[in-house]
């Protein structure tokens, strides 16, 4: 931490007097990552020398006057002005002058930010709590980060599912709500590959602070292989395999609500599930049991005829039809937002969460002599056991 | 509440033992049901003084659960979402609002407008009473009924008006919020009637004390603003109980209309909260450098200025939040236009320094410290008016620290200011200075610490109301930054609690307060401390306030008294001295 | 706009009483401690009454700001909704409040005279006045609650008899294609299995949303959770399967006369093809605008029947009217409001 103090005040020392650090962080601002970064921290460090001059000047008065003319006597006889209307009307136009020219700077560089560029390459965004959908023009879909190409405007079209989020990338220095209801949107030309942190900066609930996401930004042509992997990704992969890739992609936008060490959540842990939902455990918020409605009907939640993947199903997709007693009706549907195959993948992780996971909950990697190569098709004859109701088809 | 004994066998003054304030009628009733402005005013000291506890209390559970990355404090974030927006709504609607007008404006404003009471004394006791009722409501939520306030103190929809996403506390706290607006309406109207038809022969509006134009230009914000607010936490009730739709999309509804309809009044109430913190500025700077303030008629101005701009300017909460492009553009102007009258204050109180005669007691350095703290907090108010640098600030806690700067360091010190200015008025006795000075040191010192980390922290990305700050990409720094912010606050907390033990103390054994310990020339200081229950047997004559040359030091009083050779107002033949204005 | 004596009522005894601070006995004992005479007193009271009305005004304003936000917006819904309002009782409503607004101020000059009499007979006027308002205005709002023209969410409710929704389920469930069966009595299981299996249910309620994408948002990406809500839970369990089975008897009831049960409920909005999306917005507004003026008539009531108490009490006089004047000053505001919110909502 001790370094970390001396870096700081470097930081402070060389930001102040206009210089930067690498990858243009100074005490003030973080690093600069976007084409319109360098803009905004040269206006902010404008701004920042305005106010040192001001608030050197009313510092030094204060404390000198302070000083100079420190109470000697009980009674002071003083004849000196009690207004001197020029110096006044000086000391009200000359600020003024100064916000005009601040005022008419931030207003052109708000102009650029909010005008995105023609053929910019547009994620539709979703925010929901409390987790981020970002899709991409070919289908692919990303949870929680998001690849991006590098020297390319990048147009966020955003919107929310429930309440309102706000995009905030401080490397990029933008930031917009999203709003329900309404398209709101966000761009910007990265211009550095890494890996960059965007945040929810609007209120929104218990996982606000839990509402993260990484911004991967790659070179063009990195960026197009990653892209079409991510396009293909589940679609690839052998069935065995997929279990591991809800657990490692999917699972994280679940885990600001559900657990998988049975530790209490805003939602029932996944620890157990299955075999809760088998036994017809849970009782739900409109006094129906999960057994009753196993033996009712046409069997559409028994057990025997693939029962327990029709609710779990059901509960991903159509979330406040029934809610478990003791929770909120929070969660938000993966309707639109999750592939039939990801549902799948989802229930398969359920099905088999010590597979997948360490008991502390945390991600257990697919043993290395089953990792499928990258692509590899044509594996997805083998059909898991137990899957006898088979999912339902849309 | 109890009276404060006054033993008769050593009055200062004859009419002290006979006639004073505190000790007119006694017994808890006679407070509570009564009628008189000034028992009042210590009634809301009180009260915004036990309010202010308990929302520091949650401020230290906040600034100790951000300890660590995890969380230092609670293991649920609702748990911290709960103490954060328990803290921004208790300091802002219960504390912040009330404390100058409602608190010492009502002690002050009659004795220093030479009035007996403020027009409406019924209304302003029932206007306490509201505030009590209130009060009452913050307190339910306090405990958590219905799982308690979680939604940040500007109830945000849809969020506070979904069910299963906010809790049903925020029902109960827009209630408390709603019967708190009367109170404050209540109060304006009281101020503004009162310095319209209760100024005496001889109080002319131009000289009148800056301190009631400040209250004066507050009274008319609090009365135009808060029915807005009404109506705000009105629609949010039946839309969280009935679904009205009015701020839900899927109704056809715009939740961005509920952001106009509340910074409509939110951002006036910021300037509720600084233009009589303003004002006491003008009467502390003045009287504690014995030198008459300089610039009279832009200060008041200004005052009415930033009244008018402030309700100008609320889109400026809003423009990461949907508006169009021009709206933006035309709030940061108007925003910018209501920096100028802050400046103008700024500079006529240092112009009143120049050559004055200042005494560094603890009124006049919670002064100074304002003028340092407001500087801040007034010029890093640039960056967020400035549309391109505010997106990367917006919501951050950049803002947090602003608003810190503002509200508290500037509001909450200039009333603590006031509070020791006026405290030999209320109370009759003198606290102790040294103890005073220290506190003040600790106050200030810790202040800064605490939120001028802030502006690095949030310059750096850390949004507000994180409960906790792991996994990020800068963690280690935003650490840093949050563990000297805490330590900050505990040594402003440590500071708080030197200031309340002296003042308590001197309750009991604090020396004798003469009528006029700091030579203030406004008229509170011509009645005895504490004053006379009716404060004027006769309507006073007034003269300019600020003319400190009638002035003499009295060594058997330890106090300021007037010269012989000059006649004293009160008496209709005024000295010819006091004319102009 | 009048003028108070300036001199005190020297005969006016009992100075002890009204305060314990009473310093000067020349005061007359309406005359607060702090103040020097009468007519400043009464000035006071009427700027603080001014002040307040202010105060109301913007209140009201709010709402008035949200009316012309929406209707600007959505000039349809307004046109449509405007057209279940009677303009006879709304018109009958503005006279009554207009009388009682002319009785007040016949009142205020009663007590200027010092005719005790007389203004007991205005301030009784203006009562009854009041009293036929909110008759009045308890028609129309009984009205609108029967035929479901409610604010907000509930206009989207059924109306009480549910089992004739059950049946209109089905109808638009056929229309759909999730065959059900015509059979009422028979095909109710199989209704309900099959409407509890479809991805998207199918109801009028979910119609009024489901139809209108603007009404959920952009796109089928962000259903709003509340429209979920409602489609899903709502609509399946207390509808679809609890209700249904709750009212076997009502379902009888409906079997015998179908015809009169289906006529009654094609008058719902809710069933009219033509209705713009989201039109409880204008009942939204309807209620909350005219229900807070009602309100505002109720305080108004309780301040006439005190005034009226005083007068009897013989508190008035020439010289100290001054309740009479600001609740006089009170009620015309309350009538004025409702001058602005008559053309609002009934005739434009």
């Amino acid at each position: 931490m001790i370094t970390l103090v001396a870096d700081i005040i470097q930081a402070e020392a060389l930001g102040t007097l206009g210089a930067t650090l690498a990858g243009g962080a100074t005490y003030w601002m973080p690093e600069q990552a976007s084409e319109v970064a360098p803009k905004i921290d040269w206006l902010f460090e404008f701004i920042n020398v305005i106010c040192y001059i001001f608030f050197g000047a009313i510092l030094i008065l204060t404390v000198g006057f302070s000083i100079a003319y420190r109470r000697r006597k009980r009674v002071h006889q003083d004849k000196s002005a009690t207004h001197h209307t020029a110096l006044e009307v000086t000391w009200t136009i000359v600020p003024l002058l100064i916000v005009i020219v601040m005022f008419y700077m931030g207003m052109t560089g708000y102009m650029y930010l909010d005008t995105v560029p023609e053929n910019a390459y547009e994620v539709r965004v979703n925010g929901q709590v409390w987790s981020w959908t970002f899709q991409h023009p070919n289908g692919a879909v990303e949870g929680n980060q998001v690849t991006l190409p590098m020297d390319r405007p990048v147009q966020f079209i955003m919107t929310s599912s429930d309440v309102l989020h706000a995009v905030f990338i401080p490397a990029f220095r933008v930031k917009n709500d999203v709003v329900p209801g309404r398209y709101r949107t966000l761009w910007f030309t990265a211009t550095k590959p890494g890996e960059y942190q965007l945040m929810c900066a609007e209120y929104c609930g218990k996982g606000h602070s839990d509402m993260l996401a990484r911004v991967f930004v790659l070179p063009e042509e990195e960026f197009q292989i990653e892209i079409a992997r991510l396009a293909q990704e589940y679609m690839d992969l052998p069935t065995e395999a997929l279990g591991y890739y809800a657990a490692d992609k999917l699972y994280p936008r679940c885990a600001s609500c559900h657990t998988v060490n049975g530790d209490p959540g805003t939602g029932p842990s996944f620890k157990g599930l299955w075999e809760r939902t088998q036994a017809g455990e849970q009782k739900f918020t409109n006094g129906a049991t999960l057994s009753q409605l196993q033996k009712q009907g046409d069997g559409f939640y028994d057990p025997a005829m693939g029962g327990v993947q029709n609710y779990l199903r059901e509960s991903i997709l159509y979330p406040q039809k029934l809610i478990n007693e003791g929770y909120g009706p929070v969660m938000p549907s993966f309707k639109g937002q999750l592939k039939e195959r990801q549902v799948d993948a989802l229930i398969m992780m359920i099905r088999e969460l010590e597979t997948y996971f360490e008991p502390d909950g945390s991600f257990k990697p697919q043993p290395e002599n089953t990792t499928p190569a990258e692509g590899a098709a044509g594996t997805e004859e083998a059909t898991t056991p137990k899957q006898d109701g088979g999912s339902p088809e849309a | 509440m109890t009276t404060i004994p006054v033993p008769p066998s050593q009055p200062v003054t004859p009419e002290l033992a006979r006639d004073n304030y505190l000790t007119y009628t006694r017994g808890i009733w006679s407070w509570l049901f009564t009628l008189d402005h000034k028992r009042i005013g210590v009634m809301y000291l009180c009260g915004v003084l036990s309010m202010f506890f308990v929302g520091g209390i949650f401020a230290l559970l906040v600034r100790t659960q951000l300890l660590t990355p995890e969380g230092a404090v609670f293991n649920d974030n609702a748990n911290y979402n709960r103490a954060f927006t328990l803290h921004g709504a208790i300091m802002v609607f219960l504390v912040i609002i009330p404390s100058v007008p409602a608190a010492l404006g009502n002690f002050v404003l009659p004795i220093m407008l030479g009035a007996k009471d403020v027009a409406f004394p019924r209304l302003n006791l029932f206007s306490f009473w509201l505030w009590m009722a209130g009060a009452v409501f913050f307190i339910l939520v306090l405990v958590n009924v219905d799982g308690g306030l979680d939604t940040g103190w500007t109830f945000y929809t849809p969020y506070s008006t979904t069910d299963g996403m906010a809790f049903g506390g925020v029902l109960w706290a827009v209630i408390g919020v709603f019967i708190l607006g009367f109170s404050s309406i209540f109060t304006g109207m009281n101020f503004i009637v009162t310095i319209h038809r209760l100024r005496p022969p001889g109080m002319t509006w131009f000289r009148m004390p800056l301190f009631l134009w400040a209250l004066y230009a507050t009274a008319l914000i609090q009365v135009l603003a808060t029915p807005v607010l009404g109506i705000t936490v009105a629609l949010l009730f039946m839309e969280r109980l009935f679904g009205m739709g009015f701020f839900n999309p899927a109704l056809g509804g715009d939740p961005v209309l509920y952001q106009h309809f509340f910074w409509f009044y939110s951002h006036p109430a910021v300037y509720i909260m600084i233009l009589p913190a303003m004002g006491i500025i003008s009467e502390l700077i003045s009287v504690h450098s014995h030198k008459h303030i300089f610039g009279y008629r832009f200060i008041a101005f200004s005052s009415i200025a930033i009244a008018v701009f402030g309700f100008l300017v609320w889109g400026h909460h809003m423009f990461t939040s949907g508006q169009s492009q021009l709206i933006n553009v035309i709030f940061s102007a108007i925003t910018f236009s209501v920096s100028i009258p802050s400046a103008i204050k700024v500079f006529n109180w240092l112009a009143t320094l120049y050559r004055g005669s200042i005494s560094l007691n603890t009124p006049m350095l919670y002064a100074l410290g304002f003028i340092v703290i407001f500087a801040i907090g007034g010029l890093t108010g640039l960056h967020l008016g400035t549309l391109a640098t505010d997106i990367h600030l917006h919501d951050t806690y950049f803002v947090v620290a602003h608003f810190h700067y503002v509200m508290m360091g500037s509001a909450l010190i200039a009333m603590i200011g006031g509070m020791h200015h006026w405290w030999p008025k209320m109370t009759g006795r003198m606290y102790n200075e040294n103890w005073g000075r220290f506190g003040f040191a600790l106050v200030f010192i810790g202040f800064n610490v605490t939120f001028f980390t802030q502006f690095a922290l949030g310059s750096q990305g850390m949004p507000r109301r994180y409960a906790t700050y792991n996994g990020m990409v800068l963690t280690d720094l935003y650490h840093l930054y949050h563990v000297i912010s805490t330590i900050g606050s505990y040594i402003l907390a440590l500071g708080f609690f030197v200031t309340a033990g002296y003042l308590l103390h001197s309750i009991f054994a604090g020396k004798r307060a003469p009528d006029n310990p700091w030579g203030g020339r406004s008229l509170e200081w011509q009645c005895t401390s504490p004053p006379p229950h009716d404060n004027f047997k006769e309507a006073p004559t007034v003269g300019d306030c600020y003319d400190y040359s009638v002035l003499e030091w009295d060594e058997s009083q330890q106090g300021y008294k007037w010269r012989e050779d000059i006649e004293r107002p009160g008496n209709p033949h005024v000295s010819g001295k006091d004319g102009h204005a | 706009m009048t003028q108070v004596p300036m001199e005190h009522d020297h005969h006016e005894a009992g100075l002890h009483g009204h305060d314990v601070h009473d310093a000067h006995h020349d005061h007359p004992k309406e005359l607060g401690h702090h103040w020097d005479n009468l007519n400043q007193q009464f000035e006071a009271g009427k700027l603080g009454m001014w002040l307040f009305l202010a105060t109301e005004i913007l209140l009201f304003g709010g709402l008035f700001c949200g009316y012309a936000i929406w209707r600007g917006n959505h000039p349809d819904i307004f046109a449509y909704g405007s057209q279940f309002l009677s303009v006879k009782w709304g018109a009958i409503n503005t006279c009554v409040l207009l009388l009682s607004s002319m009785t007040m101020a016949m009142g205020v000059t009663m007590a200027q005279r010092g005719n005790k009499p007389g203004l007991i007979i205005c301030l009784v006027l203006t009562l009854l006045g009041a009293f036929g308002f909110l008759g009045i205005k308890y028609v129309e709002y009984s009205h609108k609650f029967h035929e479901g023209l409610l604010p907000g969410i509930a206009f989207y409710e059924k109306p009480s008899d549910s089992h004739i929704w059950v049946e209109i389920e089905e109808q638009a469930g056929d229309q759909q294609e999730t065959s059900i069966a015509t059979d009422v009595a028979e095909s109710k299981e199989e209704a309900e299995l099959q409407m509890a299996r479809a991805d998207l249910p199918v109801m009028p309620a979910a119609e009024a949303t489901t139809n209108e994408p603007a009404a959920i948002g952009p796109s089928g990406l962000n259903q709003s959770r509340v429209v979920q809500e409602e489609e899903t839970y709502r609509v399946f369990y207390k509808e679809g399967r609890i209700a249904a089975q709750e009212d076997q008897a009502a379902m009888a009831e409906y079997a015998e006369h179908p015809e009169e049960a289906m006529r009654e409920l094609e008058k719902h909005p809710l069933q009219d093809p033509d209705r713009p999306p989201n039109a409880q917005k204008f009942f939204t507004i309807y209620f909350l605008m005219t229900g807070l003026h009602g309100i505002h008539v109720v305080v108004g009531v309780i301040v006439i029947l005190w005034l009226i108490y005083l007068t009897f009490r013989g508190r008035f006089s020439p010289h100290y009217y001054t309740p009479v004047d600001c609740g006089g000053l009170y009620w015309h505001v309350v009538d004025l409001i409702w001058i602005f919110l008559f053309p609002l909502f009934y005739l434009i």
